[in-house]
């Protein structure tokens, strides 16, 4: 198999070695069909050991592999390496804490992940016997592009807000906590409206767009969060006009 | 064993330079800026207006000033910037569903720059202009 020489330049940082991160550089011998992932596993398997990244699926389905390659934050799996030329630099994800070479902590996430209750709060609760929660294909459509996050991280990295303040819930989080109050089966909208509808929730977001310009899954957070800030704006209005005048 | 992750931190001052996207993000922010300028100038008209004929006229003198015709200049490319930006984003944020169908985006920035160039057209025809 025809092969071409192409210099991977890794972020390094060994925590109980290393003050600070550096770049290492290697020469991996790849093939027209390889993607950025495979390149790295070339020099997990072939030329260094001690190299540390995270991945499973190599098919853009499980979000393990987001790095930010050549500037961009993008799922290594996708990246086909004859797209680049004769040097890649790849790095961890932007706006979060380095744990080992290209592995991040992804705590904080986790954390605001649960605080927008991911999942379906139903009006009440159906026995098995009673049959499913039915849905017709257009109340499926209204959510169904924002189902598509698989958690990857490259909308934070891409997010100049939550690089500047770890506060704001963030791009993935608050498309999920959308993704259930768009779902016609969801009436949770209201019991995550404390975190969504806050100041490090929706109105934290300036707009910058990046995080849907870099979804590997055409998720469109940004879109998610500025319809979200339409309803709870009419939310808020509709509230005062109705002597509640809530937050 | 013993965690010890490292944080980079993004500078709040010069973040915007690190990407061309961010780059941008702050020409069509910075663009709000003119637009409200203008705003500004049209409301300061309107009060000269009101305060009787040599007022008006004063008012009037400045705008076809070099400084007012240089300003007006910048104003409108920073107008148009700021248009651009936000038409591009308004499918984002106007998601419509028509059935199982979302209208698709360019649709829907199509028709506001239908709308802007009608809504200009008739500003110009009452303006004697057009």
């Amino acid at each position: 198999m025809e092969t071409r020489d192409v210099t991977i330049e890794v972020l390094r940082y060994r925590p109980e070695q290393d003050s600070e991160p550096f770049f290492q550089s290697y020469t991996v011998p790849c093939e027209e069909h390889w993607v950025v992932l495979d390149a790295l596993n070339y020099i997990k398997d072939e030329l260094d050991r001690t190299l540390s990244y995270r991945w499973s699926c190599h098919m853009f389905v499980c979000g393990s592999c987001g790095m930010v390659i050549n500037g961009e934050p993008m799922l290594s799996c996708k990246k086909f390496v004859r797209d680049f030329g004769d040097k890649i630099r790849v790095e961890p994800l932007s706006n979060f804490p380095i744990e080992r070479d290209l592995v991040i902590v992804q705590d904080d996430f986790m954390e605001k992940l649960s605080s927008v209750k991911p999942y379906l709060i139903p009006k009440e609760e159906r026995s098995i016997e009673s049959g499913e929660y039915l849905q017709t294909p257009a109340q499926l459509k209204t959510y169904k592009q924002y189902t598509m996050c698989i958690n990857c991280l490259c909308c934070y990295a891409a997010c100049p807000q939550y690089g500047l303040d770890d506060k704001f819930i963030g791009p993935a989080a608050l498309a999920l906590a959308h993704r259930y109050n768009a779902d016609s089966r969801d009436v949770g909208r209201s019991a995550r409206e404390d975190v969504v509808a806050s100041h490090e929730g929706i109105w934290e977001c300036s707009f910058v767009g990046a995080c849907s310009l870099v979804c590997p899954k055409d998720v469109e957070p940004a879109g998610a969060i500025q319809q979200t800030k339409f309803t709870s704006a009419i939310d808020y209005i509709t509230g005062m006009v109705s002597g509640g005048g809530k937050k | 064993m013993n965690r010890k992750p490292y944080r980079r931190e993004l500078s709040k001052t010069s973040w915007f330079m690190t990407h061309q996207r961010y780059k941008s993000y702050m020409l069509h922010e910075i663009s709000s800026l003119f637009v409200a300028i203008y705003a500004f100038i049209l409301i300061i008209g309107l009060f000269r207006l009101g305060e009787g004929p040599e007022a008006w006229e004063g008012w009037l003198g400045f705008v076809a000033s070099p400084i007012g015709v240089i300003l007006h200049v910048l104003i409108f490319v920073f107008s148009i910037i700021h248009t651009m930006a936000w038409f591009k984003a308004v499918p984002q944020a106007m998601r419509i569903q028509r059935g199982e169908e979302i209208v698709p985006g360019k649709l829907i920035v199509g028709a506001h720059y239908g709308v802007l160039a009608a809504v200009s057209l008739f500003v110009l025809i009452l303006a004697g202009v057009a």
